[in-house]
């Protein structure tokens, strides 16, 4: 039987708090008629719900996949969190022979594996065609930045008084025209900046810096032939074109490293969620940002926990800055240690020095040995004396307060210009919190 | 940066109005000006300010907070804060005050993160009932202390010691029970005093008196809530009987046991035992007194009034009552037949197995709900509830309790389920307790 998950593992998956909660309520061995397990890793079980017949759910650990006979939209449904919460804590039967139903669903599943593994997602049928596809979508990205650089200069003529008068449909319809272009990155950061006329002092400050980078971005996209080939891949994956997963895989050669899984943060993006997990090798000094993406009311990838250590192959993907990965092997997790934290004077230091390659880089990864304080702002500060204020948009970053006491702790997290945003703690005993 | 200052001014304004001012970065040669559009110029030197600014932040000052106090108690164990974590997020949020009591019991501490969580739920709690705020603090211990230094939010961790009698003169309502309390569970006696001696000068401070007296109840306290019996408001009068009737060997509960007997017999026939059930429509004045009103709608029927007078009579009869008249256990007595009266019983006994407390009838009646008759009224279902959260947590241990039939009312499930969340909250408490 696969290796048993433990509860967090198990709620984690859960696409929002209600789920967890009907999950919990649920996962009592008198709300399931049948439960069973086979080998290698299947559950399944029937629930008595709300209709006439029991809800048939069934799951498929090494996806993990899951299927139930519920009307609910959300995914996982909660019998599929309940079934899993009953195998946690051991309430499933022992191995045995699946019923039909689930079987079926199996055995289907199984051969679906087999059948489509050899295959590369999204390879070009018809080399011409795509040649000819990525031809047409350079040229609609160039018309889209020559006009995003005629909205930008249009912007400063008029002064950027005028723009906190303006509504959100103001960076909407310059985002609109960006996503035609097929430019998705811009469009994304556009629509981003509509909340910064109202960010508080020195919002004007902040909408001329992110104006004077989208130009940069459009002016260097045009020069992109005199450029190195890492920052032309850092400029065009900010405008938006994607590798195929395939591709990084292929181009890119594996790092192999025992990965220390320092903080992650979930960002909700156009009825998307990203999940940003940071890593940092213990041999390379690496640090690594791991992307996972899903759709509103579907869970995120938790193969990545943080405070533990993954030793792994790695695969980044080119850039000026490689700090994207993907996972290409997981080989063993073990708990980790607390990672070696670094003083503010190093963090600021090895922030400039990407900035030199990446000068669109604005969340860089953080790991300071130092301690919380509250005056003049919320912030962290060194040994050194030296202080950086937290993110404003981090909150009032109570449990870190809590958990320091005012001593010196390891804190992970991101850097960004507006300031450095808590994710992870270690208190003295060395363990982990997630804040 | 004046030059950047000044950027930033010349783009508030606009290019239509205003020259573009140099950007000079020391030891940079000065950036060639490619484009002839000033607004494109003053985004360039724009956009090399901003990466040379971010590239060169300088670190700032931050003045440092005094160290907590270090706390001598341990915190509890990676399990059970996980579970105070899931009960914060919205978990049984009712058992937290058992979670903490018991964490309390054992000298240990909330993990130091939880406590802006659980400060902030106690803060929201109504002063009037300063029960979780007391727990929360000092199972916060120091921490919890330092922390309320921090955010005034959290005064009241810190307020609760304010010490002596000060507290008591000169107090709020809030610090005066805490006195009172606190004077309670070191000598019941003075407290008691103290209640009597301040009792005619207080009006709506009696009710608080009584809830205080709650804690180390005695006969001693006898004489002083036989005369509130007689008092003009109706809550303390029921406060009265509640802690009478909660008091083994008060005369209220022999009372209350006269009656009973005059409600309630036992028939033995040869098909087994049955319960006769013959409650009055009315109460009598001495049953008025003792806090058995006609209830609040008068409107009620007939046999609705005799179905409450009964639940008030059984519920405040000492439960040895019915073990020493019929010979029987609780598990025998709480099966006795009682045609359409049972609903009714099983609510009183639940409530005087509450009150009294007793564990052994506690266990009898969730054992009888879950194998004889399920419960089927609402005031079945409450009492249920409540039994499942006030019972030895040891009935959710894996096996103590049989499983319930087939088809059973989700009330019973849920029981079961607060019962077993009991058993392994305390559990991963006592693990930490024997760890050290």
């Amino acid at each position: 039987m696969a290796e048993r998950w433990d509860r967090a593992r198990v709620l984690a998956r859960a696409p929002d708090a209600p789920s967890q909660r009907a999950a919990q309520a649920l996962a009592s061995d008198r709300a399931w008629s049948l439960t069973g397990a086979a080998e290698p890793g299947a559950l399944w079980g029937e629930c008595r719900g709300s209709a006439a017949t029991p809800y048939r759910t069934v799951v498929d650990l090494s996806g993990p996949a899951y299927r139930c006979s519920c009307p609910s939209r959300k995914f996982p449904c909660k019998h599929v969190l309940a079934l899993l919460l009953l195998w946690t804590g051991g309430s499933v039967a022992a191995p045995a022979e699946p019923p039909d139903w689930a079987a079926s669903w199996l055995t289907a599943r199984a051969a679906r594996a087999s059948d489509t593994q050899p295959r590369e997602p999204g390879e070009p049928k018809n080399p011409e065609l795509a040649a000819r596809r990525a031809e047409q979508r350079e040229a609609r990205v160039a018309t889209g930045l020559a006009e995003l650089d005629r909205w930008l200069c249009d912007q400063m003529r008029q002064g950027l008084a005028a723009s906190q008068k303006s509504g959100y449909g103001h960076w909407d319809d310059i985002a609109a025209r960006m996503v035609d272009a097929q430019a998705p990155g811009l469009a994304e950061r556009l629509r981003s900046l509509a909340s910064v006329p109202h960010s508080g002092a020195g919002w004007e400050s902040r909408l001329l810096e992110e104006y004077a980078l989208l130009r940069l971005l459009a002016v260097a996209y045009r020069r992109q032939a005199e450029l190195p080939p890492p920052l032309r891949e850092t400029i065009r994956s900010r405008i938006g074109f994607s590798l195929r997963q395939a591709d990084v895989l292929a181009d890119g050669q594996p790092v192999r490293d025992h990965w220390q899984v320092l903080a992650r943060r979930d960002v909700d993006q156009d009825r998307i969620r990203i999940r940003r997990t940071w890593l940092r090798g213990r041999l390379t000094g690496r640090y690594v940002l791991v992307l996972s993406f899903a759709a509103a009311g579907q869970s995120l990838d938790d193969s990545l926990t943080v405070g533990t250590e993954a030793d792994a192959d790695l695969v980044f993907y080119p850039g000026a800055v490689p700090l994207r990965a993907l996972v290409l092997t997981k080989h063993d997790a073990v708990d980790g240690a607390p990672p070696a934290g670094d003083t503010i004077a190093g963090l600021l230091t090895g922030y400039a020095a990407a900035l030199a390659e990446d000068p669109w880089l604005d969340a860089w990864p953080a790991v300071l040995d130092a301690t919380p304080a509250r005056s003049p702002v919320p912030a962290l500060a060194d040994a050194a004396g030296d202080a950086l204020p937290l993110h404003p948009g981090a909150g009032d970053c109570w449990p870190l307060f809590a958990l320091s006491g005012g001593r010196p702790l390891t804190v992970a997290g991101e850097w960004t210009p507006r300031g450095l945003w808590p994710l992870t703690a270690w208190d003295e005993g060395g363990t982990v919190v997630a804040l | 940066m004046s030059t950047w200052q000044d950027l930033v001014t010349a783009g508030l304004i606009g290019t239509e109005r205003t020259a573009v001012p140099p950007a000079a970065i020391p030891a940079l040669p000065t950036l060639a000006d490619a484009p002839e559009d000033p607004a494109a110029v003053l985004l360039d030197r724009a956009a090399l300010l901003t990466v040379a600014r971010r590239a060169g932040r300088p670190p700032e000052q931050a003045e440092p907070l005094p160290a907590a106090e270090p706390d001598p108690e341990p915190a509890v164990s990676p399990a059970a804060g996980r579970r105070l974590a899931r009960m914060l997020a919205g978990e049984h949020p009712d058992l937290l005050t058992e979670w903490l009591t018991a964490a309390v019991t054992r000298g240990l501490r909330v993990p130091a993160q939880l406590l802006p969580t659980l400060l902030d739920r106690a803060r929201r709690v109504s002063p009037a009932d300063p029960e979780l705020r007391r727990l929360a603090a000092r199972a916060g211990g120091s921490r919890a202390r330092w922390l309320a230094g921090l955010n005034p939010d959290w005064r009241f961790v810190t307020a609760h010691t304010v010490a002596g009698n000060e507290a008591w003169r000169l107090g709020e309502a809030g610090q005066r029970r805490g006195y009172l309390a606190a004077l309670r569970a070191t000598d019941p006696g003075a407290a008691r005093e103290l209640i009597a001696a301040s009792w005619d000068a207080a009006g709506p401070e009696r009710v608080m008196f009584l809830s205080v007296l709650t804690d180390n109840l005695s006969l001693a306290d006898e004489p002083l809530l036989e005369a509130a019996l007689d008092d003009r408001a109706e809550d303390v009068r029921g406060w009265a009987a509640y802690l009478l009737a909660s008091l083994p060997g008060s005369a209220l509960g022999q009372r209350m046991a006269d009656c009973a007997r005059r409600c309630l017999r036992l028939e033995r026939h040869t098909q087994g035992p049955r319960l006769l059930v013959s409650p009055p429509a009315q109460p009598d004045a001495a049953m008025r007194r003792d806090g058995i009103t006609r209830g609040p709608a008068p409107g009620r029927s007939q046999l609705e009034n005799r179905a409450h007078i009964l639940l008030e009579v059984v519920a405040r009869t000492p439960l040895s009552t019915w073990t020493g008249d019929f010979q029987m256990t609780p598990t025998q007595i709480v099966a006795v037949p009682s045609g359409g009266w049972a609903p009714v019983l099983f609510a009183a006994w639940s409530r005087a197995a509450m009150a009294q407390p007793d564990s052994g009838w506690m266990a009898a009646l969730i054992a009888e709900a879950l194998t004889g008759r399920p419960p089927g009224t609402t005031a079945e279902t409450a009492a249920l509830r409540q039994l499942a959260r006030r019972a030895d947590p040891a009935l959710g241990a894996p096996g103590a309790l049989p499983d319930p039939e087939p088809g059973a009312p989700p009330a019973l499930y849920d029981a079961i389920r607060v019962l077993r969340f009991r058993h392994d909250m305390l559990k991963e408490l006592d693990h930490d307790h024997s760890a050290g």
